[in-house]
């Protein structure tokens, strides 16, 4: 470690402790201020911000919660956070022009979709070697995975596809051609159906990857961009990313809506409590972390981070499911 | 109060976005630049405040404190139509939209091969915390750079012939700053934006960066007599330094053969390249003008763009026009 990366790492350190940080941080990643900021769920307030690296896009927690990763695509890195207090643990170098990044279920494997450089790269995660780099046209945004750790899904925006890349070849093996500007991808629990945010229309495309077939759409609100499940295997949030957005709740079992929030200033990633209470969401085009109190079922706070926040995390959320 | 501004600011980025650009992007089928073009209109809401700031600033020296008297601003018209199709973004989301593809296609093309373009945070790692120092280090390196091309944009003819658009105001005021052909424009962007991605300038800084370095050159085209004393001449371009460098007349010496005074914001490259100059008098700007044709376009718009192009051609092509003379 230099002397000057040390000394950031002290100044970094200290300006956390002195802040408060614990376990109930929330970290949430602003792409241009190319900072992270720190907020208390509790008191709803920012205690701190920290620069992080070059434009950072996306951050996601470790599947054993051990660290969140963010995901550096300018500075072509990754840097691991603790997750309770905010504290850089390390950085790996050399990981392309990361935007989208992802673990496969079985843990084999790390996958970072360039979306500027219509690229997908294949990491072992054991040690993020590079083990794969494939042409991915055009701009590869979101991914999802099959439970078998077969396929890895992703959405092609300018292309209007979802490409499927068999990580056992490391080949493309398919593209579905979808509705317009795909941009979230999540697969049910039970495994039989990828559901697709399209963007720039107003829809979740409902896609049978087996059978290659789109069965069906949800319309949910303009700008359908991204997924969280709630934790409870049935429902899904869907962040619907317009400066009077919303987000929707749908039902995976029966695909359709069936509540939806107002939530202003272009909605995106999203992170939810452990105890189902409150669903935050970072408003992209507002500056802002919005807090949806899901009892009541409204905004209930709004609270002020960094330009363009593009990633909220913290260690208290439902599971994945 | 600066919550109260930034929320204003936010609230004009939203409004303009969701008024005028969202629905024309969805309407387009461009929905996946939608990010880009809010990041658009905070560039150009910036251009805006950037041009208030230098307008209230700046303009009270004109007007109290100036280089020249005029009877009247006529020939500054041009040169505002020039800033408003600047700041208001019209040129640079030209030059984006020439320059964005040919920049990717290469950079996709260099990691294919497994070759990831090193940046100045690789050789300082701590800079990635720093983002002040950072900044400095960015700026410093843009404004040696910049040095470089304006230097070269009065020794190479055919960039002169197009360059001389912009010294051919007599009546320099802080508008004249954008008074550029836009292929000189589009030159200036590719050398700009392709070495901020070479050294990897992060995105986040960009603005900053461009801003700084164009109040800077707002204030150094302003007809005033102020300068900065003794030493600060030599610490930061002003008024009376790159007043020298529009003058109509040359120093005399083989040094000024192509001009003097290259500096954007930091004298001091043209301390250590030998091409400073720092005259008692305030010279009168502009240049000589060699065909009726060319002082015709002194005003305007579309003749300078025509004129430009045309006398580039003959610097580029003179031996062809010679040989097929003969």
């Amino acid at each position: 470690m230099t002397p000057l990366r040390l000394t950031a790492s002290l100044a970094l350190t200290l300006s956390l402790v002195s802040h408060g940080l614990h376990a109930e941080t929330a970290i949430i990643l602003n792409s241009v201020d190319e900072s992270v900021s720190f907020v208390d769920t509790r008191s709803y307030q920012e205690t701190g911000r920290a620069p992080v690296c070059k434009e950072p896009h996306h951050l996601m927690a470790m599947p054993d919660d051990s660290a969140v990763i963010i995901a550096c695509a300018v500075s072509n890195e990754l840097v691991f956070l603790d997750p309770r207090t905010g504290k850089e643990l390390k950085r790996i170098k050399n990981i392309s022009d990361p935007y989208q990044i992802g673990f496969s279920p079985d843990k084999t494997w790390f996958v970072a979709n360039s979306l500027r450089l219509d690229r997908v790269d294949l990491y072992r995660a054991a040690d993020f070697s590079l083990a794969a780099r494939i042409p991915a046209e055009k701009t590869p945004s979101h991914m999802a995975f099959d439970k078998a750790s077969q396929f890895v899904f992703i959405t092609l925006q300018d292309s209007n596809e979802v490409l499927a890349v068999d990580l056992k070849t490391r080949q493309p093996a398919w593209r579905h051609p979808v509705g317009p500007t795909p941009a979230g991808i999540h697969m049910t629990p039970d495994d039989r159906y990828l559901l697709v945010g399209i963007m720039g229309a107003d829809y979740v495309e409902v896609i049978d990857w087996r059978a290659r077939k789109t069965i069906t759409r949800i319309v949910t609100a303009r700008g359908a961009h991204n997924f969280l499940p709630r934790g409870d295997g049935r429902h899904v949030f869907v962040s619907n990313r317009t400066i009077n957005g919303s987000i929707s709740l749908v039902d995976m079992q029966d695909l359709r809506v069936v509540e939806r929030y107002d939530v202003p200033g272009g909605p995106d990633d999203m992170e939810i409590r452990a105890d189902g209470k409150e669903l935050w969401a970072t408003a992209r085009f507002a500056r802002k972390v919005q807090v949806v109190n899901l009892e009541q079922k409204q905004l209930s706070h709004s609270i002020r981070v960094g330009r363009s926040p593009h990633g909220v995390s913290f260690i208290n959320h439902a599971p994945r499911q | 109060m600066n919550a109260f501004l930034t929320d204003l600011f936010i609230s004009a980025q939203g409004w303009l976005f969701d008024r005028l650009v969202q629905p024309v992007l969805f309407a387009l089928g461009l929905a996946g630049y939608v990010e880009m073009g809010f990041e658009g209109i905070e560039f150009v809401l910036m251009g805006i405040l950037e041009l208030g700031i230098a307008y209230t600033a700046l303009r009270p020296l004109e007007a109290f404190w100036p280089a020249e008297r005029w009877r009247n601003r006529r020939a500054v018209r041009v040169d505002v139509m020039y800033t408003l199709l600047n700041r208001l973004g019209i040129i640079p989301l030209a030059v984006f939209t020439l320059l964005a593809p040919a920049f990717m296609a290469l950079d996709g093309w260099l990691r294919f091969h497994n070759v990831i373009p090193r940046q100045l945070e690789d050789w300082l790692p701590g800079l990635d915390t720093h983002p002040l120092a950072s900044f400095l280090i960015y700026l410093l390196i843009l404004d040696f750079a910049e040095y470089w091309r304006h230097r070269l944009s009065h020794t190479l003819g055919g960039w002169w012939a197009l360059h001389g658009i912009h010294h051919s105001q007599r009546q320099m005021s802080f508008w004249t700053d954008s008074r550029n052909h836009l292929l000189d424009d589009l030159i200036a962007g590719i050398w700009f934006a392709g070495l901020s991605l070479l050294i990897g300038v992060p995105p986040g800084h960009f603005i900053g960066l461009l801003v700084t370095l164009r109040l800077v050159e707002n204030l150094s085209h302003t007809n005033t007599r102020l300068g900065f004393g003794r030493f600060g001449d030599y610490l930061i371009v002003g008024p009376r330094y790159h007043r020298w460098h529009h003058a109509i007349d040359l120093p005399d010496g083989e040094a000024y053969r192509h001009g003097c005074n290259f500096a954007i914001l930091l004298p001091i490259w043209d301390v250590l390249f030998g091409t400073l100059h720092l005259g008692a008098k305030l010279p009168a700007t502009g240049i000589h003008e060699d065909s009726p044709e060319a002082m015709a376009a002194r005003d305007d718009f579309w003749g300078q763009q025509k004129l430009g192009l045309i006398l580039m051609w003959r610097a580029l092509a003179p031996r062809r026009r010679r040989s097929g003379a003969t």
